[in-house]
C-alpha cells in the first residue's frame, strides 16, 4: 500500500515538473518569421484584414509598442509590436454567458511580433486550440486557431503592407460594424 | 565621467576652432533659435556680426571664405590638408590609395563622374569635375562646418555651393528654398556641432541613417540610452569631444581606424600621435572600476574584445531604420505611363525607389563581429574580380594578432554593376542633367559608359548585377553600462560571438578532455553513492 501511495506521490509531482517546464512551450506558439518586426507586423494585420478573415468578424483593435513607453522610462529594448484583433463572431457568444465572460480577459486577440538577441524575427501567439480544451470552449476556440494559421501565412510574392497605426481600443476601422472589441 | 574630462575636451575643442573661425559666436542649440539667442549664449569672445569684413552681402560662398581668410589666415591652407578636403588617404600599411575619391561602396557607389552631387558634402565649392582646383583658398566652404544657424544647405547638384536664387527642394516636391541669407550665416559662424558634422554624417549614402548604422539624426538629441556620451541631458557631448581636431585635421578615420590602443588614457592636448578619439583615450586599460572578481574579469577581456562590441549591443537604436541591403539591379521599372515608381516599405522608408533599385532597413540591428586590427583593404575599381560575391574591404586581423581586437561591424549587402568584359566593379554616372545619368534616362549603357571612362577605363559593353559586402565599424551609438552585453550573450551555444574563431570562450565550447574528467567525477559519485547505500542496505538487513 506505501508503495502505491508513493508512486502515486511521484507520479504527481513528475506531472507537476513536466507541465512546469514546458507550460510555456504548451500556452504560446512561437514561430520565426522571414521579415523585419514591422514588416511582419504589417503583413499579419494585411492578412487579418482579407475579405475571408472580415467574413469571420476580424478587425484590427490596437498596435502598441511596449517598447516605447520603456524607452521614454530611460530603458533600451529590443523591438516588440503587439497587434490586436478580435472578432464579434467569436467574442460575442462568450460574452453573452454568465460562465464563460471571464474570457473577455483574453480579448482581444493579441499577437506579439518580436526581435531576439540572434537578430531574427519572431511571432507569439496564444495556444488558442489549447485554452479552448483546458476551459470547455473548444468550440470557438478551436475557430480561433484556425484563424489564427491564417493571420500567420504569408505571400512573399505580395508587396510589404504598410503598418497600420490603429489606436488601441479603436476597433481598426472595424469597430462596431466590422468588428471588433 | 567626471567634470574634468567633460569640460576639457570642450576647452580644446572651442580652442581649435578658434584657430579657424575667431571664436564661437553661438552656442550649438541655437540652431534653430536665430542669432540673437544664439549670441546670448555664446561662450566665445567675439562677435561676428561686429566685424566689417562680415558686413556685406556676398554673392557666394568662395566671397565668405575671402572675408574669412582675412583674419584666419592660414585656415583654408590647413583645410587642404584634411581629408574632408582631398577625400583621398594613402594607407601607410596596403598603400592603397583611398578616400571618398577613390573607394567604391554598395551604395550610390562611386563619387567619379558625380562630383556635382557628391560634392554636397565636400568642404568646399565648385567641384564638378576633374578640372576643380584643389589649391584655391576661396574655394573652402568655412560654413559647412562652422553655421550655427541651421539654415545653411549645400544642395547636391550645384557643386557644393548652396542655393544662390530661389529653388525647389527636392525636386518636384511644390517646396522652395529661399535664397541662402550667407550675410547672417558668416556673421553667425561657431564651433562645429551635431548639426554641422551630421549634415553630411548623418544623411551618407542617401538619406538619412542609410550608410553608416549608428550614426543618424537621433542623435541630434539623443536620450541617455541611445548615446550615453551624447546624452543632451546628460554628458551632452557633440562630435568634437571625441573627434579633436589639429589644425582642422580631425581625429579618427573609418580608412585606418585605431582596432586596439594599450597605452592608457591619453591626457587631452598632448600630441604624442595616438589617436584620441578611442573609448580608451579616455577610460585607459582598465575601464570597468572596482576590485571584485567580475570587474578583474571583465577587464582582463580588453585585450581580446573592443569596448563597442559589449557596449553597443544593438546599432540603430534611435526610431530610424538603417538600410542594410540595396539592390541596384532591380532599378529602372518605371509605371505604365514610364514614370518615376517609388514603393514605401512597411517601416514607411523607400523600398523601391525606379532610380536606385530595392532596399531594406532594419532597427536594433545586431552587429556581424569580426576579429580587427585597424587595417581595412579595400577592392578598388580596376583591381580584377570575380563575378561571385564580392568584398568591398574586408577588415584585416586575427586571434593571434596582438593588435586585433573582436569588433562589431555593420555588413552592408548590395547587388551593384559589373563591368564583365574588363571583370571589375563598373563605376556608372549616376545623377546630372546630361543624358548620360542613369538617374535621368535608366540608360546602364550610357552610364557606365560616362562612368568607367571617367574613372580611365573602358567600358567593356557587356554588363552584369553582382552581389557584393561593405563591412563599416560600429562604434557610435554608446549604451548605458546597464544595457551592455551580459556574460550569457556570447558566452553560451549560438551566442553574438558564434562565428568567431581563435579564442576558447566557455559557454560555447567545449573541451572533450575536461567533459570527459567532469562525466567521469559525476558518474563514479553516483555509483560511490549507490554502492555506499546498498552497502547499508544489505548490512541492515543482517543487524
Amino acid at each position: 500500500m506505501l508503495k502505491v501511495i508513493t508512486g502515486f506521490f511521484i507520479a504527481i509531482i513528475l506531472v507537476a515538473v513536466v507541465a512546469l517546464t514546458s507550460a510555456q512551450a504548451l500556452m504560446f506558439n512561437i514561430t520565426p518569421s522571414p521579415y523585419g518586426v514591422e514588416e511582419t507586423a504589417a503583413r499579419i494585420q494585411a492578412n487579418i484584414q482579407k475579405p475571408n478573415m472580415k467574413a469571420n468578424g476580424w478587425s484590427l483593435s490596437g498596435l502598441r509598442d511596449p517598447g516605447k513607453a520603456v524607452a521614454a522610462a530611460g530603458g533600451n529594448v529590443m523591438p516588440v509590436l503587439l497587434i490586436e484583433a478580435c472578432s464579434t463572431k467569436y467574442s460575442g457568444p462568450l460574452l453573452k454567458a454568465d460562465d464563460t465572460r471571464i474570457f473577455s480577459i483574453l480579448m482581444p486577440c493579441t499577437i506579439t511580433v518580436f526581435k531576439n538577441d540572434d537578430g531574427k524575427t519572431y511571432i507569439g501567439t496564444m495556444n488558442a486550440g489549447l485554452m479552448g480544451k483546458l476551459f470547455g470552449v473548444s468550440d470557438i476556440m478551436d475557430k480561433v486557431a484556425a484563424d489564427q494559421k491564417v493571420f500567420l501565412s504569408f505571400d512573399p510574392d505580395e508587396a510589404a503592407p504598410p503598418l497600420i497605426k490603429v489606436q488601441p481600443g479603436g476597433g481598426g476601422g472595424g469597430g462596431a460594424a466590422g468588428g471588433g472589441c | 565621467m567626471n567634470k574634468g574630462i567633460k569640460t576639457l575636451p570642450k576647452m580644446l575643442l572651442i580652442g581649435a576652432c578658434l584657430l579657424f573661425a575667431g571664436g564661437a559666436s553661438a552656442a550649438t542649440d541655437a540652431a534653430s533659435t536665430g542669432e540673437d539667442t544664439a549670441r546670448s549664449k555664446s561662450e566665445s569672445t567675439a562677435d561676428h556680426s561686429k566685424f566689417e569684413e562680415l558686413n556685406k552681402d556676398f554673392e557666394s560662398g568662395p566671397e565668405v571664405t575671402e572675408a574669412c581668410l582675412e583674419c584666419h589666415t592660414e585656415a583654408a591652407e590647413q583645410v587642404q590638408h584634411t581629408k574632408h578636403w582631398t577625400w583621398e588617404y594613402l594607407n601607410p600599411v596596403t598603400q592603397q590609395k583611398l578616400g571618398k575619391k577613390n573607394v567604391v561602396n554598395n551604395f550610390c557607389t562611386s563619387v567619379t563622374s558625380n562630383q556635382t552631387f557628391c560634392s554636397a558634402c565636400h568642404v568646399g565649392y565648385g567641384w564638378s569635375d576633374d578640372s576643380f582646383d584643389f589649391t584655391s583658398e576661396k574655394n573652402v566652404d568655412c560654413l559647412a562646418c562652422h553655421d550655427t544657424t541651421g539654415k545653411y544647405k549645400k544642395i547636391p547638384g550645384l557643386s557644393g555651393h548652396p542655393n544662390y536664387d530661389t529653388m525647389e527642394w527636392p525636386p518636384h516636391s511644390g517646396n522652395f528654398r529661399e535664397p541662402t541669407d550667407l550675410t547672417k550665416i558668416a556673421q553667425n559662424v561657431g564651433k562645429t556641432s551635431r548639426q554641422t558634422c551630421g549634415n553630411c554624417h548623418f544623411y551618407g549614402g542617401g538619406g538619412d541613417a542609410v550608410k553608416h548604422g549608428d550614426l543618424d539624426s537621433s542623435l541630434l538629441e539623443p536620450t541617455r540610452y541611445l548615446d550615453v556620451h551624447m546624452d543632451a541631458e546628460g554628458l551632452d557631448f557633440t562630435c568634437g569631444s571625441c573627434h579633436l581636431s589639429d589644425s582642422h585635421e580631425v581625429s579618427g578615420s573609418r580608412y585606418a581606424p585605431t582596432a586596439s590602443d594599450d597605452n592608457g588614457a591619453l591626457i587631452r592636448g598632448k600630441k604624442d600621435g595616438r589617436n584620441p578619439t578611442t573609448c580608451v583615450a579616455c577610460h585607459g586599460n582598465e575601464p570597468h572600476p572596482g576590485t571584485t572578481v567580475s570587474t578583474a574579469k571583465l577587464n582582463a577581456h580588453t585585450d581580446k574584445v573592443a569596448c563597442q562590441t559589449c557596449h553597443i549591443p544593438e546599432y540603430a537604436r534611435g526610431p530610424i531604420a538603417t538600410k542594410m541591403t540595396w539592390d541596384w539591379s532591380t532599378a529602372g521599372r518605371l509605371d505604365e505611363q514610364g514614370k518615376r515608381i517609388r514603393i514605401k516599405g512597411s517601416e514607411g522608408r523607400d523600398s523601391y525607389d525606379s532610380k536606385k533599385g530595392t532596399f531594406t532597413y532594419e532597427r536594433f540591428v545586431i552587429p556581424e563581429y569580426t576579429w580587427f586590427n585597424g587595417n581595412v583593404k579595400f577592392t578598388l575599381f580596376g583591381e580584377k574580380v570575380t563575378e561571385d560575391k564580392v568584398k568591398i574591404n574586408e577588415f584585416l586581423g586575427g586571434p593571434d594578432d596582438p593588435d586585433s581586437r573582436i569588433w562589431p561591424t555593420k555588413v552592408f549587402r548590395g547587388k551593384q554593376p559589373y563591368d564583365v568584359g574588363n571583370e571589375t566593379l563598373a563605376v556608372f554616372h549616376t545623377a546630372g542633367k546630361d543624358d548620360s545619368a542613369y538617374w535621368n534616362t535608366y540608360d546602364w549603357d550610357k552610364a557606365l559608359s560616362w562612368g568607367m571612362e571617367a574613372q580611365g577605363l573602358e567600358y567593356s559593353g557587356e554588363m552584369k548585377f553582382v552581389e557584393t559586402e561593405m563591412s563599416w565599424p560600429i562604434t557610435h551609438m554608446v549604451a548605458p553600462k546597464e544595457d551592455a552585453l551580459t556574460c550569457a550573450q556570447c558566452h553560451r551555444e549560438n551566442g553574438r560571438l558564434q562565428n568567431i574563431s581563435g579564442v576558447h570562450m566557455p559557454g560555447r565550447d567545449n573541451t572533450p578532455m575536461v567533459d570527459t574528467i567532469g562525466w567521469t567525477l559525476a558518474l563514479l559519485t553516483l555509483l560511490g553513492v549507490l554502492f555506499h547505500g546498498a552497502l547499508r542496505f544489505i548490512m541492515s538487513k543482517k543487524d
